[in-house]
Order: structure tokens, then sequence, then C-alpha cells
């Protein structure tokens, strides 16, 4: 009989968790600067944003508004600045997109990351290619035909191009949760005897819950940053938050500018505040972020 | 080639207190193992040893001098992890040549020098492959040649065969024997499993929570266990509670009578030990001394011997007899304590002042 | 064959059919329609010929030269730039130190929030009259706007580049960090005992480790700054422009005459794209693990 307590192995390298008190004063400094780079890199943009969102006059070379005032964003909620049709028009495109992008993006997710078959390289293929390959080359093809089949100007039109990169992109990230999540579980429960449809619903969608949530979001955030084909195929009549934005970029007034990309913004901080737990480990996720 | 000393090393995590004033001379060429259950310290001192880790307090020498404040790059203990590490990105003769490389050896000699090692682990012919081509066995052999090849002052194999299946750990175990006392590098091994340690090491250093328990040679520990926790990781956990008076120890069962030259100490409160594989039983009783009774609790049939566990007093003791002896629960059975094999264990709660270094005298 | 059979041979198609047929239809429609009137086949005009005229005029004219350059200059700089940066922040944060969770945190918000957004506060930070600016006057160090460089609206597309970053970096960083926290400290206590100092560990074995993941990405962010038209378009000078921005201007040319030189302009930028994913899926066979 031996005996065999089982205290946690602490000799153990704990990822990088480091002997305090041992680092070189060198590496302090390093880690400091650092720090303060991240920070700085990536508040200030959001700060300023944020401060000349509330500037009533700031002019050069106060480093702070000399009169605050919330009239930009009292232009925003105004119809003439056309900032709550953008909005409602990306939300109802974007969670369009979103819905038709799941619909046929999990069965085909499914069989990308659970199944072996021929073809499946060119099935990849086929993927990457809308994603690599900007959206604005197929959408330029693509509008004479929709001008035809009467889709331009329409919601539905605009929502069928940004799937052109939406679908590919939810393929791909669900394909590796689904790969990850492997078919076990689902054996499992079909040797129990739990029919195909109680399966899906009580075993693999909680399974894949929140992989599917990520991806969704990302693929609504993709669908909602989208400017050039939005602005070819919706003629001038459908208008987004982006294209309601962008004039208000090139223009004088900033605080306007400011206020607007703020409300733009909105959906990316709800994701944001989501994700960053699930970000650490799911990594399949990452492949997309560098789009939107 | 170097001599190792550790001098009262402690190392403390938080409140966790891993390693405990831990003293111990590894002579030139030795191969030590540090024994002991998960978490008691043995890969945190080896850790100590080779600089990935500072102890709290203490001092580590090599050859007589201080290497505490020699960074790990320089101080030429080279470790051997359970996972072989064999750098992916690299084929075999280059994993092995690395060493050499940092230290900015010549080509040539690097290129004789690692076919030199892998005709010593019989890898000879594989430099081209990449780690993940090679089995298990083959993997911690490139490991076992990489650590080799940069001639270190000092060895050390973090449970080193843990990974490996039980056949290739005993063809390992041999390999390195071999080559560790025909380069006669000092090495330090780390293991959990007391067989392997004692198939060996020169001498076994036994660890329970961070503190050495027992230092010596391996047959001291099934001769002479020092405490009962000593013995029991030895697979023997037959004990009996007497009162001693000189050559006399009296038991709940009967007097059992000990060596008392074999066996030094003083009289009173004691409890004796006799390992399973010494015990004599028989289903009469021999009529010699030292015999006590007890009753069979379960019989095991285990193949080339049977094994009992047997209530004696209030205690159960493990022994092993014949294949064909046909016991039966309930069965009265005869134990023979021989006086040669009696040994007296202290007291486990008492932590060791100083850890006796120990030889059985035949 | 079965009934049973054949409905297990028709699965996968079945499951896959909805959305690739969508893919195949709307992007390999708009990019064949697109290859059929870089080619001269343009019925709406009454060009019926296919010829590879417009491809020599797009390849030839000095102004596509000057974009395809351009654009290659910015994708290059922002890739190399973004890799160089996101390994030294990833080295400095797989640590765990004070701080270190935050800035990780930090690290991940540039990852949902729109290029547009990015571009806004950029610009709000970096023209002559910015803020950047504003603090170089409060320094002492400039008097007037015209004495901080114009990196807006600049031939050097230094703006764009920098708005690239604030987006990439991260991403890059994170793909980087996320590989060193799942290899661990292991390696480097290997090549430590073996005598390796922190310079050798880092180009022995901690690169040849991440190489795979950076170069992955690094195509990725390529193909997307290649790509972009926002972004150079608020930020960059009419002329030169980037390549995407150049074929959808002349897209929007009232002469119609111009759309197959647009379209070709576009389907070259199609190809680039394509000639990186090739690359990005070589990379592929050769990942470690």
């Amino acid at each position: 009989m031996t005996l065999d307590t089982k205290p946690p192995d602490k000799s153990a390298p704990q990822d990088y968790e480091e002997v305090r008190g041992t680092e070189s004063r060198a590496t302090l400094w390093v880690r400091w600067i650092v720090l303060a780079s991240i920070a700085v890199f990536v508040l200030l943009p959001i700060i300023t944003l944020f401060v000349w969102s509330f500037a009533f006059r700031w002019n050069f070379p106060n480093l702070l508004p000399t009169e605050w005032g919330a009239r930009a964003w009292i232009y925003a909620a105004d119809d003439s600045s056309r900032v709550f049709e953008g909005l409602w028009n990306s939300l109802k495109i974007g969670g369009l997109v979103t819905l038709m992008a799941i619909i046929v993006g999990l069965p085909a997710s499914r069989a990308l990351g659970q199944h072996d078959f021929r073809g499946k390289g060119v099935v990849e293929w086929l993927l990457l290619m809308p994603i690599i390959v900007p959206a604005l080359v197929a959408t330029m093809g693509i509008h004479q035909i929709f001008i035809r089949l009467g889709l331009t100007g329409t919601v539905f039109g605009v929502a069928l191009v940004h799937l052109i990169p939406a679908i590919p992109y939810f393929v791909l990230v669900m394909a590796s949760v689904f790969a990850n999540y492997g078919t076990a579980l689902e054996e499992t429960a079909r040797t129990l005897g739990a029919n195909r449809f109680y399966v899906f619903w009580y075993v693999t969608l909680p399974a894949i819950s929140s992989g599917l949530l990520v991806a969704s979001m990302f693929t609504f955030l993709i669908s909602w940053g989208q400017y050039v084909t939005t602005l070819l195929i919706g003629g001038g009549s459908i208008v987004t938050l982006p294209l309601v934005l962008f004039p208000f970029l090139s223009g004088a007034s900033h605080a306007n500018a400011a206020a607007i990309s703020l409300v733009f913004v909105a959906p990316a901080v709800i994701v944001l505040i989501f994700t960053s737990r699930q970000l650490s480990r799911d990594s399949s996720v990452m492949g997309g972020f560098g789009k939107i | 080639m170097t001599q190792v000393s550790l001098q009262q090393l402690s190392r403390r995590f938080g409140d966790h207190l891993a390693v405990r004033e831990l003293n111990l001379d590894i002579e030139s060429g030795e191969m030590v193992a540090f024994l002991g259950p998960s978490g008691c310290g043995k890969t945190t001192t080896l850790r100590m040893i080779t600089g990935l880790l500072q102890p709290s307090s203490g001092d580590i020498l090599f050859d007589g001098e201080s290497v505490l404040e020699v960074p790990t790059e320089r101080r030429g203990a080279v470790m051997v992890f359970q996972k072989h590490l064999l750098f992916p990105t690299m084929n075999v003769a280059q994993n092995v040549g690395f060493g050499l490389k940092m230290a900015h050896v010549d080509k040539s000699e690097i290129a004789s020098r690692v076919t030199e090692i892998l005709d010593l682990v019989e890898l000879s012919g594989l430099e081209t492959r990449k780690a993940h081509e090679l089995s298990g066995g083959q993997q911690q052999r490139v490991a076992l040649a990489r650590a080799l090849v940069v001639r270190p002052q000092v060895l050390l194999l973090d449970e080193p065969l843990a990974n490996l299946d039980a056949n290739l750990r005993i063809t390992m175990r041999q390999l390195i024997r071999t080559i560790q006392s025909e380069l006669d590098i000092t090495a330090i091994f780390v293991t959990h499993d007391q067989e392997e340690a004692v198939m060996l090491a020169d001498r076994v250093a036994l660890m329970f929570d961070g503190i050495l328990q027992q230092v010596g040679e391996p047959d001291v520990f099934y001769r002479r266990p020092r405490t009962k926790r000593v013995a029991q990781f030895f697979r023997s956990d037959n004990f009996l509670s007497g009162i001693r008076t000189g050559a006399a120890v009296q038991t709940s069962v009967g007097e059992i009578t000990l060596d008392p030259e074999r066996v030094p100490g003083a009289d009173g409160p004691v409890v004796l030990t006799v390992r399973p594989e010494d015990v004599e039983i028989s289903t009469q009783g021999s009529g010699q001394g030292n015999t006590v009774v007890g009753q069979v609790e379960s019989p095991i049939y285990m193949g080339s011997y049977t094994e009992l566990l047997v209530s004696v007093g209030d205690e159960t003791w493990q022994v092993q007899g014949p294949a064909s002896l046909a016991a039966k629960e309930g069965d009265e059975i005869y134990l023979r304590l021989p006086t040669e094999h009696v040994w007296i264990v202290e007291d486990d709660a008492v932590a060791p002042e100083e850890v006796p270094e120990d030889s059985v005298a035949v | 064959m079965t009934m049973r059979r054949v409905k297990e041979r028709m699965k996968i198609p079945l499951m896959l059919a909805p959305a690739l047929g969508i893919v195949v239809l709307l992007f390999g429609g708009g990019l064949l329609v697109g290859l059929g009137q870089s080619l001269g086949y343009f019925p709406a005009i009454g060009l019926t010929e296919f010829t590879f005229d417009h491809y020599v005029s797009v390849l030839t004219d000095s102004n596509f030269l000057s974009s395809l350059w351009l654009t290659f200059r910015i994708a290059l700089v922002t890739t190399v730039l973004a890799s160089l940066l996101a390994v030294g922040f990833a080295l400095v944060l797989r640590h765990q130190f004070a701080g270190s969770r935050f800035a990780t945190f930090l690290f991940q918000i540039p990852l949902p929030v729109p290029h547009l957004v990015a571009a806004s506060g950029i610009i709000l930070l970096v023209t002559q009259s910015g803020l950047i600016a504003r603090l170089g006057v409060a320094l002492g160090l400039i008097d007037v706007p015209a004495d901080f460089p114009a990196i807006v609206f600049d031939k050097a597309g230094i703006a764009i580049i920098l708005t690239f970053l604030w987006k990439e970096v991260p991403f890059v960083g994170l793909v980087v960090l996320a590989i060193l926290q799942s290899v661990g400290p292991q390696y480097e206590e290997q090549a430590r005992t073996l005598g390796a100092n922190s310079r050798q560990r880092f180009f022995n074995v901690l690169l040849p480790l991440i190489m795979p993941g950076i170069m992955s990405a690094s195509i990725i962010i390529f193909a997307f700054t290649f790509a972009s038209y926002e972004i150079p378009l608020l930020l960059g000078v009419r002329f030169p422009t980037t390549l995407p921005v150049e074929a959808f201007r002349l897209y929007q040319d009232p002469d119609l005459a111009q759309r197959p030189e647009a379209m070709a302009i576009s389907i070259v930028l199609a190809v680039v794209a394509i000639l990186l994913l090739v690359a990005y899926r070589r990379l592929a066979r050769y990942a470690v693990k």
C-alpha cells in the first residue's frame, strides 16, 4: 500500500507564472512600457471620440474642449441626421444576414467539421475564396444582375451581398467548433436510445451554443461593417449606419462624426463584453477578426 | 563528474512549503533517486538544482562552489523531462546537437559527437527523422542523447520513463543505468515508483511532503525502514505494537524476540514490523518461537503465489504463501516472524532533526 | 443500393448544398460576370467579342501601376510592422504580472470595432490640427498646425497604415499569444538547461514555433489590407489611390466603356487575393502539431 497524497504539483511551471521578485530591472521596465503603450494605443482613439462627441467648441490648440455640449448627440438623435434610419436598416440587414447564415451554415459547418469526405479540400477552397477575395469584386460583377432582378435598393438585396463574406466566415468558424466538439457525445446519446431530434436539441445545441453565439455575433459584425457593398447594391435608397457615418468622417464637423461613430461601435462593445471570456478558449474564432 | 551538495535547501510557494531544509551530498559519478509520492517536493528540488527555480533559502554547490548566482544556461545541469520535449521543428540530429550548437562547437565536431551518442543509445541511422515520426521509446532516447552529448555537470531526469509502457520502461532503465555508469556522469532522477528507484539508483532519497525521510542504498528501505510511512511506501503494511524490554517485545498476540544488535533502541512502547515476504506461514504452527496465530481474512490467488490478508490481534497483516495453499476465509493460520527480520519503526509524527545516512551492515 | 445507403450518401452533399449554392451563385456568379466583362464581353453596350485589350491597357497604364505599387506597399508595411509589434507585445504579455490580464483585455478591444470607427478616431488624433499636434504645441515642439507633418491625405498613406495597425496588431498579437500560451514555457526551459541564452532561445526555439501562426495571420492581414476600400478612400489622396478605390471609381464612371477596365482591375485584385490564398493553404500543410 503506497501512500499517495495529492496536493497540486506546484513545482511544475504554471504557464509562465513566474517567480516574483527574480525578474531583472530591464524586464520590469519593458513590462511597464508595454502596458503603457497598449493602454495608450488602444484607448487613445476611443477616448478622443468620446470627448469630441461632447465637445461644443474645441479649437486648436486646446487639449480639452473649451465648451462642452451634447449638440452632436442631439443631432444624431434627430431624423435629419438619418442616424436612426441607418441604425434601423443596419440592424434589420444584420439580423437577416445572421439568420440566413445560421440556417444554411449550420448543416454545412457540421458536415465540414465532423466528417471527412471526398472533395473536402475543394469545399474549403470554395469557402475561403469569398473571404480573401474582396466582396467588392463579386458585388460589382453581380450588380447588373441584381438590377435586372429588382434586388437593388432592397433590404433583401443588400443582405444577399453581405452573405458573400458572411456565410463562408460563419461556416468555417462553426466547422472548427464542431470539429473540437466531436461526435462522441452524440454517439453516446444515440446508443442510449435518443432519437435524432432529441440529440440535436438536448445534446448538440447546448454543447456548441457558446461557439455558435460567438460566431453569430461576428457574422453580424461583418454585415454591420459593410460599406461599399451596401453603397453599390443599396442604390442610394437603402442607407445603413456606415453610409450615414462616412460623409461625416470626411466632413468638418468632428463632433457629429464622433457621436455617430460611437453609435456605430455600440454592438461591437456588446460583442466584446461577451466574448472577452470566450476568446481565450476558442481561438478558432480568431480567423475572421481582421476583416470586420 | 561533479559533486553536488544541497544545503538546508528550502522552497516556499505562498503558504506551502514544498521543500524543507533538504541536506544531501551527492558524490561525483553517483546516481541518486529522489523518490516519493506526487507533490512531495522532488521535482521542485530538481528544478532548483537546474536553476529554473530559485530556492527560498539554502544553498546548492557544485564541486564545493555555490551555483545560486549562476543562471540555468551556464550551470550545466541538464534536465530530461517526462515529456521528451524534442524541438518539433528540428530533426533528430539537430535536436541532439542543439546544446553543442548553443555552445558554438565546431560543426564537424557536432556531427561526430552526435553520431557517437546516437550509437550509444542505439538510434544510429535516424538522424533525419522528425520527433513525431519516432516511437515513444525512441523519442525518450533522443532526449537522453541530447542531454548526454553536452557532457553535463549533472544529469537530471524528471520521471523520464513515466510515459512509456512497462516493457519499454525496463529496457530504458537498463540503458540509462549502463550509459550513466559508463560515462561516469553524476545523475539525479526523480520517480514515484519505488521499484524503479531501487533498480536504478546507487542511493535513494525518500521524501514526503518536502521533507527528506531517509537516505541510503536501496536495501535499507526494505531492511530498516525508518518509519511506518516509509515501510508502507515500500509495500509493507505489517505492524504490531507492543512494549519492548531488551530483546523482547510483549504484544497482544504473544512475545516476539528481536536481535538487539540489529535493532538498537530504548525500551518502552514500540511498533515492530516484518515484511510480507519475510513472514513464514504454516497451517499448524512450527513450534518455533515468534509465532502468532491469526485468522485468514481473504486469500488472493496471484498465480505464482498466494497473498493472504490475515488478522493478527488488532492489526491486519499481509503475508505470502505458496500458490498451492488452500486457505479459506476464517481459517486459522500461524505466522512466524523470524528474529532476523524483525525491525522497529519510529513514530511518523516526529520529523527527523537530522536524517541519518544508512547502510545495511549484514 | 438500399434506400438507407442512398440516404447516407446524400446526407453530406445535402448539408453542404444550401450554403455552397449561395456562395457559388453570388460569389462565383459575380466573379464570372466580372471576368467576362473584363475580357470585353459586355452586351449591354454592344461588346460581344472576347479580347485581352482591356487587360493590356490597364496593365500598361502608369496610373494603374502606381496604384498597384501603393496598394502593395501599404499592405506590406502594415503586415511587417503589425507582425513585429504583435510578436513583441505577445512575448511580454504571455507572462502573468501585475496588469497583464488587463492589458490582454485591452488588446482585444480593437478586434470587433469597425474599421471606420478606428479611422474616425485616428483622424481626430493625427491630422495637423488633431490631438497629437495639439500635444506637440503643449510640449512646445510646434507652433501652428502646418508644423505638424501631414500624414493624413499624404502620398505615403501613413494614416492609412496607422488605422490598419490599430486593428491588426491586436489580431496577430492574440494569435501569437494563443500559440505561446498553449505551448507553454517547457521548450524554452529545456533549451535553457542545454545552455541556450535568451537570444538563442528566441531564435532557435520560440520563433520556429510561432512562425506558422505569424505567417498565416500575416497573409490574412495582407489580403485584407490589399483589398480594403473604405480606409484608403477616407484617409488617402485622390491620386495615387489604391486598387480597390481605383476599380470602384472606374466602375461608377458614367462612361460605360470604362466598365471593362474597371472589371479588369477588380479581377487583378481577385488574382492577387487568390495567390495569397494558395500561399495560405500551402502553409497550412507545414503547420506543426
